[in-house]
C-alpha cells in the first residue's frame, strides 16, 4: 500500500501499549487525513507534497552511514545519532543521573513511561502526531534524575541520506526531567548528499518537566531543500519549572515546528523563541500554543524571520489563559523581513483569555529592509549586498543572542 | 475593600433594556417558512422588477447548497430557518405619501425610541432619518432638502422603482450573493433598507441616519443598505437599531454595501443596541451582518465606526476593499458584552491599490459570563506597493468568568508594505480605581470613567449626537457588572 499509511509489519516488538497507540494513531490519522487549506491549523502551510504516494518508510540504516557525526558538533556534548530516522549510536560515556535508551526499551522496562506516553498529544486533532504514533517505534527516552545538572548538552542528530527512494520516517522522543534537574538538549536535523533529496521527517517530542526542573531546548533544522520536516513538541511544565526553547529553521520545502507548552502549576515559566531564514520556494512555519493552566505562570515568545525568493514565512501563535489562571503574564512578538516581491508572510497571533487579572500582549510587524539604513552604510563605503547582510544578521541577532549556551549560540550563528 | 464593595459580576437588572417594549400594531406577515413561493411573494408584494426576482431566486438556490459557518467562537442554538417568517410589515392600505399618513402608533414608537421623525421637531435639520420597522421602511425625512443637492436618500424598495439603473449597477457588486451564508440568505429574502446616492462633487449637507426596529414576533429582519458615493462626494451615515424584549431569539441578517468612487469619502457609524437577552442569557437578537465597502476610486476613503452593545450573538466584520490607489480604510470599534452575550467581530482590510493605508482600533470590554472575540484580516496583495496598516486591539476584562479573545490574520505579499499589529488584554487597573476612589468617586462611576477613557479613541470618531448616546449606552451595558 502506498501513501503515508503503509502496511508494514511494525508490530515487533509487541507490547500492548505500542499496539494501543498504533491503533489509535492509525484511526486518528485516517479520520483527519493530510491537512488541506481548509484545516484551520494548516491554512497557510499547505502540505500538498505530503499527499503524494511515493514515500517509502525508512526501515533500515543506510548502507553508508555518517559515522563521523560527533565531529560535526563543535562543542562537547552527549550525542545520540539517528540515520534516516533509525537509531544508530549514542554517546559512550553517559554520566550518572542521565538515562538514555531507545524508547521501545524504556516502555518495556518502565511502567511510568507508559502512563506518560502520549498524555498531552491530542492525536485526534493533530494528524501528523497521529501518523507518528501509528509508526511508534523509533526514538529515544531521555531521563535526567532529580537535582542532576548536566555538564554538557545532549545532542540528538538525525542525518538523512539520499537514496533512490523518497524516504519517510517518524521519530518519537520522550524527555523527562525529574525534580530540580537541569539539562540542555540540542536537536540537529541535517542531510547527506544531494541538496535535492526529497524525504519526509515527522518528529514528535514529548517533554515532561517535574517541579523546579529546567530545560533548554535548541533546535537546528537544516534539511535538504526539497525535504519536508514536520515537528510537534509537546511540553508539560510543572510548578516552578522552566522550559526555554529556540529553533532556527534554515532548510526544507515545508518546515513546520509546532510547540505546545502546558504551564500546569504556579510559577511555571516558558520562553519559546524561534527564527527562520529562507530563499527559494520553502514554507517555514512556526506554530506555538502556550496554555496557561494555573495562576502565576509566565510565557514569552519572540519569533523573527527573513524570507526572500518565493518563500513563505508562517507564524501561528496562541496564548491561552484558562479560567482562574490569574496573575499570569504572556507576551508574544513576531517580526518578519521580506526581501523580495514574491515572498510572503502570513501571521495569525491569537489570544484566548478566560481570566481577568492577567497581562497579555502580542505584536506582529513585517516590512522590508530600511532604505535609510542601507544608504547610511553605503555612504560609508560598505557595498549594498554586504550592508543588506549586516542588517539581516542584526535583525536575527535580536533573538539568537538570547541563547544562553555560548557554544550553542556560536554554532547556530554559523548557519546564517 | 469590604464585602459590600466587592465587584458583583452578574447584572441584576437584565431588564435595563429600555427599548424592550412591543408596539401593538396590526401587521401583515407572510407565513413562516422559506421556499421559492415565499420569495416570489415578497417580490410581488414589493412590486419588484423581474431581474430582481431572478437574482433573489439565484441567491436562494445557491443558499441551499451552503452551510452555516462554524468558525466563529460563538455558541448558539441552531436557527430554524423554516420556522421564521421572512416578511412582516405594518398594515397599511396605501403607501404613505407624507408623514401625516403614517400610522400614529408607529410614530409613537419612534418617539419613544427618541428618533425624531416629524421634521418640525428636529432641531434645524441636522439629521435626515430613514426608519425601518420590521421589514419595511416607514418614513424618510428631509427628502426635499436633500433632493435639492441631488442626494437620493430613500428606502431601497423605492430606489428599485425610481432609480432601477443605479440599483442594478451596484446591488451585489460589493457583497455578491455567493459571499457567505448569511449574505446569501439576505440576498434571497431582503425586504427593505436604505439607499443613498451622493452625486459627483456633493458634500451631503446633513448626516443621514437609518433606524432599524424589529417588532413582530418570530420574524427575521433582513435589510439591505446600499450607499454609493460618486466622485469627490462626502457623506456621514448613522445607523441605530433596537428590538423588543422577547424570550425567543430573533434573527437579523443584514447587508451594508458601500461603493466609494474617486476622491469620495464615506463615514459610516453604527450604534448597535439590539435586545441582548436577559441576565440568564434567554432571548436576544442573533445579529449576523455583512458590511463591506469598496474604495473603487483613487484617493477614496471609508471609515467604519461601531459601538456594539446589544445582541445576544454578534457576527460582524465591516470590511474595506482598498482598490483605488492611495485609498484609506479605517475601522474603529467598541464592543461591550455583559451577562451571556457573545460577540465575534472585527474587520477585513484588503489592500489592492498602491499606497493604500488602513487603521484598525478595536476596544473590547467583556463582563459577566460573556465572550468576545476580535477577528480581523489584513491582506496585502502583491500589487499593493507602499501599503500601510496599523492595528491595535485592546481588551478589558471585568470579572473572571468572561472571556476575551483576539484572532488577527495578517497576510503580506508585498515587501514594501509596512504592517504593525498590537494587542493587549488586561483588567481595570487597581491603581486607577484606587486613584478615583481616593478622590471620592464611587466605584461604579470610577469604572465607567475608566471604561470611557479606554474607549475614547473610538468614541471621538462618532458624530456628536451619537457620541453622547453611545457613552450613555456603555454605562447602561456595564451597570451592575461592578458593585
Amino acid at each position: 500500500m502506498a501513501g503515508l499509511v503503509q502496511d508494514i509489519d511494525l508490530m515487533q516488538p509487541d507490547l500492548p501499549i505500542l499496539r494501543y497507540w498504533r491503533d489509535r494513531g492509525k484511526k486518528a490519522f485516517e479520520q483527519q487525513g493530510v491537512p488541506t487549506v481548509k484545516t484551520e491549523a494548516w491554512r497557510y502551510t499547505k502540505p500538498r507534497d505530503l499527499n503524494s504516494d511515493d514515500f517509502v518508510l525508512s526501515t533500515s540504516l543506510p548502507i553508508i552511514t555518517c559515522s563521523q557525526q560527533e565531529e560535526q558538533i563543535p562543542f562537547p556534548c552527549y550525542p545520540i545519532i539517528f540515520e534516516n530516522g533509525i537509531f544508530y549510536s549514542q554517546a559512550k560515556e553517559i554520566p550518572s543521573g542521565l538515562k538514555v535508551m531507545p524508547l521501545v526499551d524504556a516502555l518495556f522496562q518502565k511502567i511510568e513511561i507508559q502512563e506518560k506516553l502520549g498524555s498531552n498529544l491530542e492525536v485526534e486533532t493533530h494528524p501528523f502526531a497521529a501518523l507518528n504514533t501509528f509508526y511508534l517505534k523509533q526514538g529515544v527516552y531521555i531521563q535526567v534524575e532529580s537535582n542532576v545538572e548536566l555538564d554538557r548538552p545532549i545532542v540528538l542528530i538525525n542525518h538523512s541520506s539520499v537514496g533512490p527512494e523518497n524516504l519517510f520516517f517518524n521519530l518519537h522522543n520522550v524527555i523527562v526531567l525529574d525534580k530540580g534537574a537541569k539539562a540542555e538538549i540540542v536537536e540537529y536535523y541535517n542531510y547527506n548528499g544531494a541538496l535535492k533529496s526529497r524525504y519526509f521527517a515527522n518528529i514528535v517530542n514529548e517533554i515532561f518537566l517535574a517541579p523546579c526542573a529546567e530545560l533548554q531546548h535548541y533546535k537546528m533544522q537544516n534539511e535538504a531543500f526539497k525535504a519536508n520536516h514536520v515537528a510537534y513538541n509537546c511540553v508539560e511544565v510543572e510548578k516552578e519549572a522552566t522550559y526555554k526553547a529556540f529553533c532556527l529553521q534554515r532548510g526544507a520545502n515545508i518546515g513546520r515546528n509546532e510547540t505546545r507548552v502546558l504551564l500546569k502549576d504556579k510559577g511555571a515559566k516558558t520562553t519559546v523563541n524561534a527564527a527562520y531564514m529562507m530563499n527559494g520556494w520553502a514554507t517555514l512555519d512556526t506554530t506555538t500554543d502556550v496554555e496557561h493552566l494555573s495562576e502565576e505562570t509566565y510565557s514569552s515568545q519572540l519569533i523573527k524571520g527573513v524570507v526572500g525568493g518565493e518563500a513563505r514565512g508562517v507564524f501561528q501563535g496562541k496564548i491561552h489563559i484558562a479560567p482562574h489562571a490569574v496573575k499570569t503574564q504572556g507576551s508574544q512578538l513576531h517580526k518578519a523581513l521580506l526581501l523580495s516581491d514574491t515572498a510572503e508572510i502570513d501571521v495569525k497571533p491569537e489570544l484566548e483569555i478566560f481570566a481577568d487579572d492577567v497581562k497579555c500582549s502580542h505584536g506582529a510587524a513585517s516590512g522590508e529592509l530600511d532604505e535609510e539604513q542601507l544608504f547610511y552604510m553605503q555612504s560609508r563605503g560598505i557595498d549594498r549586498e554586504e550592508a543588506k547582510q549586516i542588517l539581516i544578521d542584526a535583525y536575527l541577532d535580536d533573538v539568537i543572542s538570547q541563547i544562553e549556551n555560548e557554544n550553542v549560540k556560536t554554532w547556530i550563528k554559523s548557519f546564517l | 475593600m469590604n464585602m459590600k464593595n466587592k465587584p458583583q459580576i452578574i447584572d441584576e437588572g437584565g431588564d435595563k433594556y429600555k427599548y424592550g417594549f412591543v408596539t401593538d400594531i396590526e401587521s401583515e406577515t407572510v407565513p413562516s417558512g422559506l421556499n421559492e413561493n415565499v420569495i416570489r411573494l415578497i417580490s410581488t408584494i414589493k412590486e419588484e422588477p423581474e431581474w430582481l426576482l431572478e437574482w433573489r431566486l439565484k441567491a436562494y438556490n445557491f443558499w441551499k447548497t451552503m452551510s452555516e459557518p462554524t468558525w466563529a467562537k460563538l455558541k448558539y442554538d441552531k436557527i430554524d430557518y423554516q420556522g421564521l417568517s421572512y416578511y412582516s410589515a405594518p398594515k397599511q392600505k396605501v403607501a404613505p405619501q407624507s408623514l401625516q399618513e403614517v400610522d400614529p402608533e408607529l410614530l409613537k414608537t419612534y418617539e419613544k425610541l427618541g428618533i425624531p421623525l416629524k421634521e418640525q421637531e428636529v432641531l434645524a435639520g441636522v439629521v435626515a432619518v430613514d426608519a425601518v420597522f420590521d421589514s419595511v421602511s416607514v418614513a424618510t425625512t428631509y427628502r426635499e432638502k436633500l433632493a435639492e443637492k441631488g442626494v437620493i436618500f430613500c428606502s431601497i424598495s423605492e430606489a428599485i422603482k425610481k432609480h432601477p439603473n443605479l440599483v442594478r449597477q451596484y446591488l451585489g457588486s460589493v457583497v455578491p450573493y455567493t459571499d457567505n451564508f448569511f449574505a446569501c440568505l439576505n440576498s434571497a429574502v431582503f425586504t427593505d433598507g436604505s439607499f443613498v446616492y451622493i452625486p459627483k462633487g456633493v458634500k451631503c449637507p446633513m448626516e443621514l441616519s437609518t433606524y432599524f426596529r424589529i417588532n413582530a414576533k418570530n420574524t427575521g429582519q433582513f435589510e439591505r443598505t446600499l450607499i454609493v458615493a460618486d466622485e469627490d462626494s462626502y457623506v456621514s451615515y448613522l445607523e441605530g437599531c433596537t428590538a423588543p424584549q422577547r424570550d425567543e431569539n430573533q434573527l437579523h441578517a443584514a447587508i451594508v454595501e458601500i461603493v466609494v468612487l474617486k476622491d469620495a469619502e464615506v463615514k459610516y457609524s453604527t450604534v448597535q443596541n439590539w435586545y441582548p437577552g436577559d441576565k440568564d442569557g434567554k432571548g436576544g437578537v442573533y445579529n449576523f451582518v455583512t458590511k463591506r465597502a469598496a474604495c473603487r476610486g483613487d484617493n477614496s476613503k471609508i471609515s467604519w465606526t461601531q459601538v456594539e452593545t446589544g445582541s445576544a450573538v454578534t457576527w460582524k466584520y465591516p470590511s474595506c476593499v482598498l482598490q483605488g490607489d492611495n485609498s484609506v480604510g479605517e475601522f474603529y470599534s467598541v464592543a461591550i458584552t455583559n451577562n451571556y452575550q457573545q460577540a465575534d467581530t472585527g474587520t477585513k482590510m484588503l489592500h489592492i491599490g498602491k499606497n493604500t493605508s488602513s487603521k484598525i482600533i478595536s476596544k473590547g470590554i467583556s463582563a459577566g459570563f460573556s465572550n468576545q472575540t476580535y477577528r480581523g484580516l489584513v491582506k496585502v496583495s502583491p500589487s499593493a506597493s507602499g501599503a500601510r496598516n496599523y492595528s491595535q486591539c485592546d481588551s478589558l476584562l471585568i470579572g473572571d468568568t468572561c472571556g476575551s479573545h483576539t484572532v488577527p490574520y495578517i497576510e503580506n505579499r508585498n515587501k514594501s508594505a509596512v504592517l504593525e499589529h498590537e494587542a493587549t488584554t488586561s483588567k481595570i487597573s487597581d491603581e486607577q480605581l484606587f486613584y478615583c476612589r481616593q478622590r471620592g468617586i464611587s466605584e461604579e462611576e470610577a469604572v465607567s470613567l475608566i471604561v470611557n477613557g479606554f474607549c475614547k479613541e473610538v468614541m471621538q470618531q462618532l458624530p456628536m449626537e451619537f457620541a453622547i448616546e453611545a457613552a450613555k449606552l456603555i454605562n447602561i451595558s456595564l451597570e451592575g457588572s461592578v458593585g
